[in-house]
């Protein structure tokens, strides 16, 4: 079985290190206003290309801009510039929704992949879609069932992208579903006027709601106020018949999540693609990554989400993050002595202690975890460091000045 | 008639058009990349800053309080906040 493509979110330059390192086989990432996430406060801008393309291709990883809201007529100036930019660039492909896009980065020769904003649902749609890409992301609301069928039918009818290769399938497989149809919710839009499409999301399915009737003032009994907020989708317990089923490419959802977060994520992605390509994927395995993504942000797992085709309705019985360990700020990395492996850091706030784990995390520093073993405190191996302090710690991976330094400690 | 001032942060404008539709005297789209300008404005690193009468104050209180990012914000004379009043 060949090795299904991990692809990892890169909301910055710190996820984007953390990504490769964590082993991502592909990012994706937005620049301007133009994608999903233009509500984040730190996008990346069309002249931080050269650089992101650069850091891929020394590591061999493919680069996907995302230019996937609805476009409006203002906007095509700029849907063409970020397209034309990405195309200068060298970018493997971009990830287009509205039809304007698909023409335009098709017309200059880019390599488009379908958004899931498209909601592509069946076979004649994907036969519809070859024509200007070579992989398309399938509706986050399908069966594996009508997955399977669809990748059976694009070998039998041999259905080739631009490329001339047959087209590929994408699926997300893990991260936060959405409580509408990909890519038709207005309730943003309606609530707040921010349109979930152009990637303004307000997330208010995410709070709790009552439910009366307007006539009789009566309130409905619900047992989670939740009501619109659905569990987040994990199909590391799955990724063999997902795999099996013939997708291509995996893509991890959470380019608005920290670093951490994509470091688990991808690491343990990576890992079950690998396993399940050379056959060593076991339930002791999942069992291990399970645990591992529940220490990250997380609503509760929805193991299947769509894909098995369950009764629908799992739904997050809680606001946030349900995630098993939390981050607490610490302080920062003043000093890294290359030579020798040792970073001087201030504590700023709090308190740590031998034995506990921390991670260093900054733009090119990606994300860094280890355990504190042993340190100095003015000179002498001390056992717990104060607000205040200055210490010097053994970290074998380079940490650079500024890293911003967290304890991750059980919730 | 005292004046107010509309204080435009530019930068996160991720040009959804609504203030453009609620006070076109005020607002239009940029041609180049989409994003929303505020008219007759001075400013500087993504923040502009235009007067306005208090004859153009409900509309463009409408585009404040619309603007999805919370970018839009409108100070009475004395500096004080009426976005939302």
């Amino acid at each position: 079985m060949s090795q299904a493509e991990i692809m990892s979110p890169a909301g910055s330059f710190a996820s984007l290190h953390t990504a490769i390192k964590a082993g991502a086989n592909s990012v994706y990432f937005g620049i301007e206003q133009l994608n999903m996430r233009a509500r984040a406060a730190n996008n990346f801008k069309t002249s931080d290309l050269p650089e992101i393309v650069r850091i891929c291709s020394e590591n061999n990883v493919k680069t996907y801009l995302t230019v996937n809201t609805i476009l409006y007529d203002h906007d095509l100036v700029m849907m063409k510039k970020i397209c034309d930019a990405a195309k200068e660039n060298k970018i493997t492909a971009v990830i287009a929704s509205d039809i304007a896009a698909l023409q335009y980065a098709h017309s200059i020769g880019l390599e488009i992949h379908i958004s899931t904003q498209q909601n592509v649902s069946n076979i004649e749609a994907v036969r519809f879609f070859a024509k200007f890409a070579d992989v398309v992301v399938l509706a986050r609301e399908l069966t594996l069932n009508q997955i399977k069928k669809i990748i059976q039918e694009i070998k039998k009818d041999n259905i080739l992208g631009p490329s001339g290769e047959l087209v590929k399938i994408e699926l997300f497989a893990h991260g936060a579903l959405c409580v509408a149809i990909s890519g038709k919710c207005y309730m943003s839009l309606a609530t707040d006027n921010a349109s979930a499409n152009r990637g303004a999301c307000t997330q208010n399915c995410r709070r709790a709601y009552r439910v009366t009737d307007e006539e009789t003032g009566e309130e409905l009994v619900v047992d989670n106020k939740y009501i619109m907020s659905p569990k987040d989708l994990c199909t590391i317990g799955f990724l063999d018949k997902i795999i099996g089923a013939g997708v291509s490419v995996l893509k991890l959802e959470g380019r608005g999540r920290s670093a951490d977060y994509v470091h688990t994520v991808t690491k343990c992605y990576r890992e079950a693609a690998e396993a399940v390509a050379a056959g060593t994927y076991t339930k002791e395995k999942i069992e291990a990554w399970t645990a591992e993504l529940a220490t990250v942000y997380n609503r509760g797992f929805w193991h299947g989400g769509y894909y098995l085709g369950k009764e629908l309705g799992e739904w997050s019985g809680e606001y946030g993050s349900q995630a098993t360990k939390q981050n607490e700020y610490i302080g920062h990395v003043t000093n890294y002595f290359r030579k020798t492996s040792i970073a001087e850091i201030i504590i700023e706030t709090g308190e740590i202690k031998i034995g506990d784990d921390l991670f260093a995390t900054g733009d090119n520093t990606g994300v860094v975890k280890f355990k504190l073993e042993n340190f100095f405190l003015d000179g002498v191996p001390g056992k717990v460091a104060k607000k205040g302090n200055t210490i010097t710690i053994p970290v074998t991976e380079r940490l650079r000045i500024n890293d911003k330094i967290f304890l991750s400690k059980d919730r | 008639m005292s004046k107010c001032k509309i204080i435009h942060y530019r930068k996160n404008c991720i040009g959804c058009n609504s203030c453009t539709e609620h006070a076109p005297g005020n607002w239009e789209i940029d041609a180049t990349d989409g994003k929303a300008n505020l008219k007759r404005a001075n400013g500087k690193d993504d923040v502009f800053i235009a007067e306005i009468s208090e004859l153009e104050l409900a509309d463009n209180q409408r585009a404040a309080q619309d603007c999805p990012v919370g970018i839009i914000h409108i100070l009475d004379a004395q500096g004080k906040d009426i976005s939302f009043e």
